[in-house]
């Protein structure tokens, strides 16, 4: 048990915890910036697009260190990619009633 | 036995039956603030059966008003206020918490080998939370009650309705938190609390099946509560997302109602199906038949549960392609339902049946959910349902699965498990009578209004034309049958209380852990860590069940 | 076996009756913090799939009142937050390294950073109620009649400039304020408007300002209902920091017994990405449309 303790105790220790806090700051200030850019003539939707790609990597590096996650039993991880999985469920089958309104998909 | 308590000496056998965690403190303090599992789970029982007492009353008003055509015995005013507060007090105060908080409570940690459950603190923060959910309801009631629907459908519960949607909302959505706590609860016992041995597929399917529900229970809760939260923000402040004369979205409120309230359905019938596999396999004396299909249908009812919500919403104006998709996964959630059934037909198949009163509801519940579950069907289909939709034949069908799954599961599982309960035996013969004046009442009350529906009877209407009344009179009829049916065990349970036999540690001679500790179990549940050897639902001699006491016990019932 | 877990229950602090050893206790507590979040995580997520809903609906609107809230202070708090989840993570650090003193000072940052983004909030929401944009009538300041102030006549709704005038506007009875809809108009000339904006914005081929007003508002109720149940759980962090404070300075945390540390720290992580998520979404999305 005590190994156990042991082994929590390393992680990524004080300097893997400012390296993960400066990604975070810089992702901050990027999707800041970003938003002033006009990436939707590339095609519709891309600030959109990008803002949440910055967001989730963001997400990813709290859950994973800052959270322990990656250390963490699978069962952590089960619970982790569950409630993003049911979130999903959540989204997309809400949303395929709303993309399928409009006239000509399968509708009168 | 007694030669070794003489040879030894020691009185502790003939003590050890004395203190359970019934007389394990006899304060009122040490009631309300008991960490027991199994105290809870009485206190929920108490609790739950009022509601249930409640709820019926309400039913009676309607099938009441419902014997004559015309609306005589209610305004019609009150005709809604009464189908809506049924409704709710029965969803969320009754069916919900029924066999999860009661039964799932009281022997989650017994099948498991557990001294309780893993957070018993958040146990009792459960029971109340759900206290007050529930009083912040019953206030609203008292002061004029709600008018909406169980399902506070947008824009009326926002804007239109001059009830106490607010209050009740509240009530509801407190309420929510209590079965979110007692599913994360069960969730973490399962994880991390069973005994040496009781590895996942040792485990009961009682115990499978809460998994699922909590399941449900902790994913879809939350989103039915920052709904309610919405209704009641949108009604306080006068404006809101559900308003369509701003652009607001009443759809939107259907989809993220029915995202709970739907995967709901299979919080009030998961449990149900828990209860009728540990009932049939026991009854059968045999192991049921594959284990690991029913198992994971559980899991997977839980997970398709999720995709098909909006098959409550065909005729409400969302899109063609969004029905078309709902009603295909409809038909899918169905194969695991269908797989539990043939399995558990297939237990009773040359398995040595005993027709004790749980086998008796069991059986029952066979029948019923079949009906139930096939009718669901019907409605499934896309094009069927806009004939049937909010006629009395959604009405039949949700009853056969609820009424004739859930509740008659649960008095299964409190039959079954009284002894282990309370250590009492209630009589046999008044248990059987009461399963067949249930089975048959409830039929009474409920088939009728398939073919009520069918011939275009909308539900929630106080009158209805003179040429349906027939088929009415039989409901109510029924439901006075029914009514009885389920008054009896409250009579019957009671008085064994006092007067019944004391039960044996294992009256069924059934291989559970539950009945391996003595009845009513101490409040430690164990003398000792039990460490499992068998498998689940082994009757055969290696479980250590003494096979010549189960001969005898079915020499004497058959 | 339960000799076993006697000797344990002696000898280990926090140890609860129910379990057998600190190892089964502490993987409990974290399964349980675990299934918690996941409860959060689907509680906002009624809000995110209405956000979502409303945003694919009306993009147009939201890109308006997103360009009214201020990304400075939005930015500012997600840096603030990002350091009070940078303080918390080194609190989970020196109680297991059983540093009481930097455990406790950890802990102190991180209420007073979270407090920051609190009044951060404060202002934000300050400055939404001098602007007439909280979305309920009679929540917002009541502007009388000011007569020395130059009357300000009726402007079509797509000359407003953005950020002017909202210093003569009159609102007596505190309603909800919105009178630019040159969004619209851009939107319009370039064919960005989805179908639902075709009618949501217009009354007969014509942008009506009070209609695109009424969609304007359903952002602001978003906004106000998202980042007001993020606030709330901001609060029940900063309630648990405090009982952990508590706790820590009488030295209740070492190597062998941390888990209230770190799983309160899962909790203020999880608001944490709350927030990283709603930044962008409320207050950026948009914002290239005028800029």
């Amino acid at each position: 048990m005590s190994d156990n303790h042991a082994e929590h105790e390393e992680h990524i220790g004080i300097p893997g915890y400012i390296v993960i806090f400066l990604i975070l700051v810089v992702g901050t200030i990027f999707t800041y910036f970003s938003s002033f850019w006009d990436l939707d003539s590339i095609f519709p939707g891309a600030n959109t697009l990008l803002a949440l790609a910055i967001a989730f990597t963001k997400m990813m590096f709290v859950i994973l260190y800052f959270m322990h996650v990656r250390w963490s039993s699978k069962t952590i991880w089960l619970a982790a990619v569950a409630s993003f999985f049911w979130l999903l469920i959540m989204f997309a089958f809400t949303m395929q009633d709303y993309f399928t309104r409009v006239s000509g998909v399968f509708s009168a | 036995m007694q030669d070794v308590s003489a040879i030894s000496g020691n009185s502790i056998p003939a003590d050890e039956p004395k203190l359970n965690y019934i007389n394990n403190g006899h304060t009122l303090k040490s009631w309300l603030l008991t960490k027991d599992h199994k105290r809870i789970a009485l206190m929920y029982l108490l609790s739950v059966s009022a509601f249930f007492l409640m709820g019926g009353i309400y039913a009676a008003f309607i099938r009441l008003e419902l014997l004559t055509p015309a609306s005589d015995l209610l305004e019609t005013a009150t005709y809604n206020k009464v189908f809506t507060q049924h409704g709710i007090l029965m969803v969320f105060f009754f069916l919900i918490p029924a066999i999860p908080a009661i039964l799932g409570n009281f022997l989650l940690p017994l099948m498991i080998g557990a001294k309780d459950l893993a957070l018993p603190r958040i146990n009792l923060l459960s029971l109340y939370i759900y206290w007050i959910g529930g009083i912040i309801t019953l206030w609203a009631l008292m002061k004029g009650g709600v008018d909406t629907g169980w399902t506070f459908y947008t824009p009326y519960s926002t804007t239109f309705s001059n009830s106490y949607v607010m209050a009740v909302g509240i009530g509801v959505f407190i309420n929510g938190f209590s079965s979110i706590l007692t599913g994360l609860n069960f969730i973490v016992s399962i994880h991390t609390m069973r005994a040496p041995g009781m590895t996942w597929f040792r485990l009961p399917l009682f115990v499978w099946a809460h998994y699922a529900t909590s399941l449900v229970m902790i994913l879809g809760t939350p989103v039915v509560a920052i709904t309610i939260l919405l209704v009641a923000i949108e009604r306080f402040a006068r404006i809101g997302i559900f308003d369509p004369a701003i652009g607001g979205d009443p759809i939107l409120f259907q989809h993220l109602f029915w995202f709970y309230s739907h995967p709901a359905v299979y919080i009030m019938i998961l449990p149900g199906m828990g209860v009728i596999s540990e009932v049939i396999a026991g009854f059968s004396r045999k192991r049921i038949f594959g284990y690991e299909f029913v198992a994971f249908s559980s899991i997977a009812i839980a997970v398709f549960g999720f995709l098909v919500w909006g098959h409550h919403m065909f005729v409400s104006g969302q899109s063609v392609f969004a029905g078309l998709v709902f009603s295909f996964l409809t038909m899918v959630v169905a194969v695991p339902s269908a797989i539990k059934t043939f399995n558990w037909v297939a237990t009773m198949y040359k398995g040595s049946i005993s027709y004790d009163t749980p086998m008796l509801y069991a059986i029952g519940f066979l029948g019923l959910f079949l009906v139930g579950g096939l009718t669901g069907l019907f409605l499934g289909s896309i094009g069927l349902t806009v004939h049937l939709t909010d006629t009395y034949f959604i009405v039949a069908h949700f009853h056969y699965v609820m009424v004739g799954g859930q509740v008659i599961a649960y008095l299964a599982g409190i039959h079954y498990w009284w002894p282990k309960m309370t250590g009492r035996m209630y009589s046999e013969f008044w248990g059987k009578v009461s399963a067949m004046l249930v089975f048959v009442g409830f039929n009474l009350t409920f088939f009728p209004q398939f073919i009520l529906g069918y011939m275009g009877m909308p539900r929630r209407y106080a009158s209805y034309p003179e040429e349906l009344q027939v088929l009415n009179i039989f409901s109510t009829a029924g439901a006075s049958v029914l009514g009885i049916g389920l008054l009896m065990p409250v009579v019957y349970l009671i008085h064994s209380l006092f007067y019944g036999k004391k039960a044996a540690d294992n009256p069924w001679m059934h291989p559970g852990l539950e009945w391996r500790t003595s009845s009513p179990p101490p409040t430690e549940n164990f003398k000792e860590m039990p460490v499992v050897t068998w498998e689940a639902y082994d009757f055969g001699e290696e479980s250590g069940l003494d096979i010549e006491e189960a001969r005898r016990r079915e020499a004497v019932t058959v | 076996m339960t000799a076993h877990g006697d000797t344990h229950e002696h000898h280990e602090p926090g140890l609860q009756h129910q379990f057998e050893d600190m190892n089964q206790q502490e993987e409990s507590v974290s399964i349980a913090m675990w299934a918690f979040l996941a409860q959060e995580i689907m509680f906002f997520g009624g809000l995110f799939t209405a956000y979502l809903v409303f945003r694919w609906r009306f993009p147009m609107a939201f890109a308006a009142g997103s360009n009214h809230l201020d990304p400075f202070w939005g930015g500012l708090n997600t840096l603030v937050l990002i350091v009070s989840s940078l303080t918390m993570a080194l609190t989970v650090y020196y109680a297991q390294k059983g540093n009481r003193t930097l455990q406790v000072a950890m802990i102190v940052l991180t209420m007073l950073f979270g407090s920051v983004f609190l009044g951060v909030k404060a202002i934000e929401y300050t400055d939404k109620y001098n602007h007439g944009l909280v979305p309920v009538t009679g929540w917002n300041k009541k502007v009388k009649e000011d007569t020395s102030a130059p009357h300000v006549t009726e402007q079509d709704c797509t000359q407003v400039g953005h950020g002017d005038g909202d210093d003569h506007y009159v609102n007596p009875k505190g309603e909800f304020q919105w009178k630019d809809c040159s969004l619209v108009k851009l939107a319009q000339e370039k064919n960005y408007l989805t179908a639902d904006e075709k009618i949501g914005y217009f009354t007969n081929g014509e942008i009506d300002a009070d209609k695109f007003r009424d969609k304007v508002r359903l952002f602001y109720f978003i906004y106000f209902v998202m980042t007001g149940l993020h606030a709330l759980h901001m609060i029940i962090g900063l309630g648990v920091m405090l009982w952990l404070l508590w706790k820590a300075w009488i030295g209740t945390y070492g190597p062998k017994y941390y888990a209230p540390v770190e799983i309160s720290g899962l909790y203020w992580h999880f608001v944490d990405i709350v927030w990283i998520f709603l930044f962008p979404l409320l207050y950026l999305l948009g914002r290239h449309f005028l800029h």
